[in-house]
């Protein structure tokens, strides 16, 4: 008997798979169906693969997280052997993910080529030959299945810290459960559901609706993601899709590259959800007259505390200028002012979460001293709560650029560019030109500091840092933007023509 | 012959890789550079340096090289 009980989302999965065992889970990238008694099937097989290269419970599997149904099967493998996934990031450069290898620490690598630790490749795990058929009883629980509850960490999710020093967020089963929980109750997920997943799986949005299918029988339709628009239209009709998740940038792709076009599917869109950033109030105010009947669901939250608050697009239309509300009794937000005291509703303070969605703490415990105030996780966003309980957000406390919902650390990138160049730098969000991004790094560079060439610190900087990090303008500046004190002021109001 | 060249070394500026990548079969996500962020930038650039506009209702159709070169042929 396999024993499951500590992974809420697995036992939906292989409740699934009993239930409905051809019912489709998963439509791979190239239209290959998985049906839920397959995908439980391969889940075993990859646990028992697993355990066969000596993984238990506790061991950390870095895994990148790829739109490969080999990723799926093995992400829940680790679960059910009571394994941790640190998820990476395939767009992720060598040198940053033999950074985070060497942070976590895992005793294996999958999907990553690495020199300095065991690894391997999607390609050299081979399902069919190597593993148990169907029906034997996996060997992989033994001793193992007493140590892991609900509360024993799932997955490691990095994130850029202010700092520039990745953080990585641990969550547990009961954690990531409890997010797809409160979604698929607010949304209305069911087993009807046939959803496109454009959002990479690397990221908690995505990662999170992946679960939240699986956890109401819903089916799942991988995509590469928005950029070709025409695919995404043709999934929508070819798979009858019904609901998909997108960022705020990706709405604005999607408006840009094709106006109204996709409002000819909302007959059959049942439910979009959209997270990581803020959306302006004439765009949700337009999402609700493109899509009359669909559920337009909002969430906020961060890796550290996934879907914290919700609101409906239409229900809450009162309220568009909002992140929406905590809706159930699970999670609780505050708003907490500097000395800890709780603020009285329409006062600002730091926006804090407790319940069943909050990280029990980084992986590197130092950084938890700051980052908890009691049972409350500080978001280190600044908002209020007004009379009618809806949280608006009003500034930042902590210094990250928010890409199109990629974190990115100014730090980070001021360190790269003194690396490079030796020069000293102010690296701070400005307005994305293009209205898709919602904020892009711009960078300030002392003249009299810099010792080469701007294109040359441009090439430099392009080997060093993923794309989306990539300053979008430079300013060579006689003086760095800084306040009275001498500190870098990195939310300066900037002019940039 | 020389307009596809041309159309060709801009896309390949604009997603910051060598012109060789650029082949007409090449299609958004055939390379890791030409993703959402990749294509505004060749799109983008191609109006720009060209001085053309396409037509909001064929942006979604220009899914590759080839396609672009159509296009580009069809409003000039």
């Amino acid at each position: 008997m396999i024993d499951i009980s500590h992974s809420p989302i697995l036992t939906a999965t292989f409740r699934n798979a009993a239930e409905m065992p051809d019912k489709t889970a998963v439509i791979t990238t190239d239209g290959k169906e998985i049906s839920y008694s397959t995908l439980q099937r391969n889940i075993l097989r990859c646990a028992n693969w697993l355990y066969q290269h000596g993984i238990s419970s506790g061991d950390r599997i870095m895994i990148s997280a790829e739109k490969d149904v080999k990723f799926i099967y093995l992400y829940l493998a680790a679960h059910l052997i009571g394994a941790v996934n640190v998820v990476a990031d395939a767009e992720d450069n060598a040198s940053r993910l033999k950074h985070l290898a060497d942070i976590a620490k895992p005793a294996i690598c999958i999907g990553i080529e690495s020199a300095d630790r065991r690894s391997y490749l999607y390609s050299e795990i081979n399902l069919s030959d190597e593993l148990e058929a169907d029906g034997q009883i996996p060997t992989y629980q033994e001793g193992n299945a007493e140590r892991i509850s609900p509360d024993t960490p799932a997955d490691i999710m990095f994130t850029s810290g202010t700092t520039g020093i990745p953080k990585g967020v641990v969550l547990t089963h009961a954690n990531i459960a409890g997010g797809a929980r409160n979604i698929n109750s607010f949304i209305g997920n069911t087993a009807e559901d046939v959803e496109l997943l454009c959002l990479p799986v690397s990221h908690s949005f995505g990662l999170g609706r992946l679960r939240c299918s699986l956890l109401a029988g819903a089916t799942i339709v991988m995509h590469d993601g928005f950029a070709n628009l025409k695919s995404v239209f043709n999934a929508f009709e070819k798979f009858r899709v019904s609901g998909f998740g997108m960022v705020p940038a990706a709405w604005a792709y999607i408006r840009r590259f094709s106006g109204d076009f996709i409002a000819r599917y909302a007959p059959q869109l049942k439910y979009i959800e959209i997270g990581s950033s803020a959306l302006p109030h004439e765009e949700k105010q337009l999402l609700c007259e493109l899509f009359p009947t669909t559920r337009i669901c909002m969430h906020y939250g961060l890796t550290e505390a996934s879907r914290a608050a919700f609101m409906e697009l239409h229900e809450d239309k009162e309220h568009l200028d909002s992140v929406g509300k905590s809706v159930n009794g699970k999670v609780d937000i505050r708003i907490l002012g500097k000395d800890g005291r709780e603020a009285t509703r329409g006062e600002m303070g730091e926006i804090c979460i407790k319940g069943d969605i909050v990280t029990p703490g980084y992986l590197d415990s130092a950084q938890n001293k700051e980052a908890f105030v009691g049972d409350y996780f500080r978001s280190g966003d600044v908002g209020y709560i007004d009379e009618v309980g809806y949280l608006y957000l009003t500034d930042r406390i902590k210094e990250i650029i928010n890409v199109g919902g990629k974190k990115v650390s100014p730090i980070e990138i001021e360190e790269e560019v003194r690396k490079i160049s030796g020069a000293e730098s102010v690296c701070i969000a400005a307005p994305d030109p293009d209205g898709i991004l919602g904020e892009v790094p711009c960078l300030f560079i002392l003249k009299d500091s810099l010792r080469m060439d701007l294109e040359e610190l441009k090439v430099g900087l392009m080997k060093r840092l993923e794309n989306y990090k990539l300053p979008r303008f430079f300013k060579i500046v006689d003086s760095l933007p800084l306040s009275s004190n001498g500190k870098k002021k990195r939310r300066a109001d900037i002019n940039l023509n | 012959m020389r307009k596809s060249n041309n159309v060709r070394e801009i896309i390949a500026e604009a997603l910051n890789v060598s012109p060789d990548c650029i082949t007409d079969n090449l299609g958004i996500g055939g390379i890791p550079q030409w993703d959402s962020m990749g294509n505004m930038a060749v799109i983008a650039a191609l109006e720009e340096q060209l001085d053309i506009e396409f037509p909001i209702e064929d942006l979604f159709e220009l899914t590759s090289v080839n396609a672009i070169i159509e296009e580009i042929e069809k409003i000039s």
